[in-house]
């Protein structure tokens, strides 16, 4: 009896110690031993099943993972004075685990870090550099923008009326541009990290947005801008509407009085033609003609109500007599 | 007693023993293989360090938790939406709700400094399931925050005239690449598929001078065509009645010109016969229209040169008077 006690308890301490010195790594995880609660030895980085003292060595896991970091959005003034909030998120790892565990302790108290430090180089570089630094990210809008401008002028060369849609003046040129702008921030928080254990991966500008009383201005400006575009495009169409009616009056009399003119011309030379034949045939014998014009005019002129009054001399009554 | 009671014991416990045996044996034997559907991968984790990743099929693995198995759809297409959600509810299909309950996400400034509101979608599935599994934390978060910082990039190099007309596919496609490019240095094992622009506006308190611009064209293109349409009609009208005063010119002409042809030539026959014999011919002629006139007249007053006074001796219309 007393036998059997003892191998069991010998068998449950064995399992006991067993499993205080078994410990397994997880695939995104690394590990640090600590020993009476400070840490010892290089932290392991590789994933699987690992040995240690048993009792008094302490595992402490710490994510190998890349991890993210959200900063709080922030309203910061650009160096041409317009305020914007901008929201920018972080991607970081912990590549030595032991100056992770002795500074900051944990994520959580990495995140105070991160925060500290990502907030105050953000500000810097967004205050350092003006809007559009932050906004664009080349200056292929210029190319664009100018393309389109000599388009326009090409095209009112050539007599066409073309809107010029695009806007304003505010393209100017970039020199940094956007992703530099995060790899800035990145750069300089990236040495004040490191000395955590922490390796900044990057820093992305999630959100840039106008801070909301200039953000009614630039919606005002936008309206004003469409509206005097909307305007443009009306008076243009009333001009071309206005040349088209002055096309009509101005052909409408070329058409009228050229045919005026080219009807006249058929009849005249008709008229001249005509009277050229009767000249010719008629003038063979003008008395003739003289004659049997006569006698066809009293045919058709007299009508029956003429009075005639005829001579016993007449021609006509001779053989009356 | 006792021991009667301790053999019963014994017995007891041993068939406990094998049944608890053949329980373990069971579950043992479950856990030990495993299947994986044509749309799947197994991701074999062995004591915590990855051992392999399977494709469709039967396999085998440790039991007991040694090895864990984790399962992943690499064919499933998943989608992040922006700027909007549709939700699939099952008696009504999808419904989309308001979009402007994300103006956060979808309003963004354009490259001249304007404002506009885009809602995408970005589609991708899970290539490399290992690397989706262990090498990042938040695999969605990360997905979401790239796809909002590289559209809000692209965009921002853009004038919003090409945001809202000509320049979506670029845009689209110029997303997929770079948000490609960023997952991939965060090694997430995603592969993008499509960006798919959805709505694309301006903020909705600028959008009525937007469609103002619009209006302006049409009315614009419709005072263009009615004027054209009224010369299409006036011009043609026109030339017709010119050419129908030119054909009556011609007409008149012709007819005058026939006319004095006719008349020639009638003339030219009478002449003829006249010249044969010149006296008779007009004698004749006299006569005859004097025939046809005192035939037409009602009243004919004859007058004698030797009478005195006014003496019809014959009138037409009966009566004599003296």
């Amino acid at each position: 009896m007393k036998g059997m006690m003892l191998v069991g308890a010998l068998a449950v301490a064995a399992f006991v110690t067993f499993f205080s010195s078994f410990f397994v790594i997880r695939e995104g995880q690394q590990a640090i031993i600590t020993q009476f609660g400070l840490p010892v030895g290089t932290p392991y980085t590789r994933a699987g099943p690992y040995f240690k003292t048993p009792f008094i060595q302490e595992v402490r896991y710490v994510d190998k993972r890349i991890l993210s970091w959200d900063g709080y959005p922030n309203q910061i003034p650009t160096k041409d004075k317009k305020y914007i909030s901008v929201d920018t998120t972080a991607r970081w790892k912990v590549v030595d685990a032991l100056a992770f565990i002795k500074s900051v302790k944990s994520e959580f108290g990495a995140k105070s870090k991160l925060d500290a430090i990502l907030d105050a180089s953000t500000r810097n570089v967004i205050s350092n550099h003006n809007l559009v630094e932050a906004v664009r990210n080349t200056n292929k809008i210029i190319d664009q923008f100018k393309a389109k401008q000599k388009e326009i002028k090409e095209k009112i060369a050539q007599g066409e009326d073309v809107i010029d849609e695009e806007v304003t003046g505010e393209i100017e040129r970039i020199e940094v541009g956007r992703e530099k702008l995060s790899e800035l921030i990145a750069q300089s928080a990236r040495k004040e990290l490191i000395k955590f254990g922490i390796e900044l991966i990057d820093v992305q500008l999630r959100r840039i947005s106008y801070e909301k009383s200039v953000e009614s201005k630039v919606y005002e400006r936008m309206i004003s801008e469409r509206q005097r575009i909307a305007q443009k495009i009306r008076s243009i169409g009333q001009g071309e509407k206005e040349k088209i009616e002055g096309r009509i009056s101005k052909d409408l009399k070329k058409i009228e009085s050229e045919a005026y003119r080219k009807a006249q011309k058929i009849r005249g030379i008709g008229e001249a033609r005509a009277f050229a034949i009767y000249a010719r045939s008629l003038g063979q014998d003008q008395r003739f003609y003289e004659f049997l014009r006569s006698m066809e005019a009293y045919k058709n002129a007299l009508g029956e109500e003429a009075k005639l009054l005829l001579s016993s001399d007449s021609e006509f009554l001779k053989f009356l007599k | 007693m006792n021991e009667i009671n301790i053999q019963e014991l014994k017995g007891q416990a041993k068939g406990l023993l094998l049944i608890l045996l053949v329980i373990v044996g069971v579950v043992t034997a479950m856990g030990s293989f495993y299947t994986v559907g044509p749309d799947e991968q197994a991701v074999i984790i062995r004591l915590g360090r990855y051992l392999e990743t399977n494709g469709s099929g039967l396999h085998f693995k440790l039991p007991l938790g040694l090895d864990k198995l984790y399962i992943v759809k690499t064919e499933r297409v998943l989608q992040q939406e922006f700027g909007f959600r549709t939700e699939v509810s099952s008696y009504r299909g999808r419904t989309r709700y308001a979009a402007n309950q994300f103006d956060d996400e979808s309003l963004m400034l354009s490259g001249d400094l304007n404002v506009a509101d885009v809602e995408w979608v970005v589609h991708y599935r899970i290539a490399g399931p290992f690397r989706y599994l262990f090498k990042t934390k938040e695999q969605e978060k990360n997905i979401r925050d790239v796809s909002e910082s590289i559209m809000r990039r692209v965009v921002g190099d853009r004038s919003v005239t090409e945001v809202l007309t000509t320049g979506r596919v670029e845009i689209e496609n110029e997303a997929k690449a770079l948000i490609q490019e960023v997952l991939d240095r965060y090694e997430m094992g995603v592969l993008v598929g499509t960006v798919a622009l959805q709505d694309v506006n301006p903020p909705d308190s600028v959008k009525a001078s937007f469609n103002e611009v619009n209006e302006a064209k049409q009315e614009q293109e419709k005072l263009i065509n009615q004027a054209e349409r009224q010369y299409n009609t006036v011009i043609p009208e026109a030339k017709g009645k010119a050419q129908r005063k030119i054909s009556e010119a011609e007409g008149y002409a012709n007819a005058l010109t026939n006319r004095a042809v006719g008349d020639a030539e009638k003339f030219q026959a009478l002449l003829l016969e006249y010249r044969k014999a010149p006296v008779i011919t007009k004698k004749r002629l006299y006569l005859e229209t004097m025939e046809a006139l005192f035939k037409r007249f009602k009243d004919v007053t004859i007058v004698d040169a030797q009478v005195k006074g006014l003496l019809p001796v014959f009138t037409k219309g009966g009566g004599a008077s003296l």
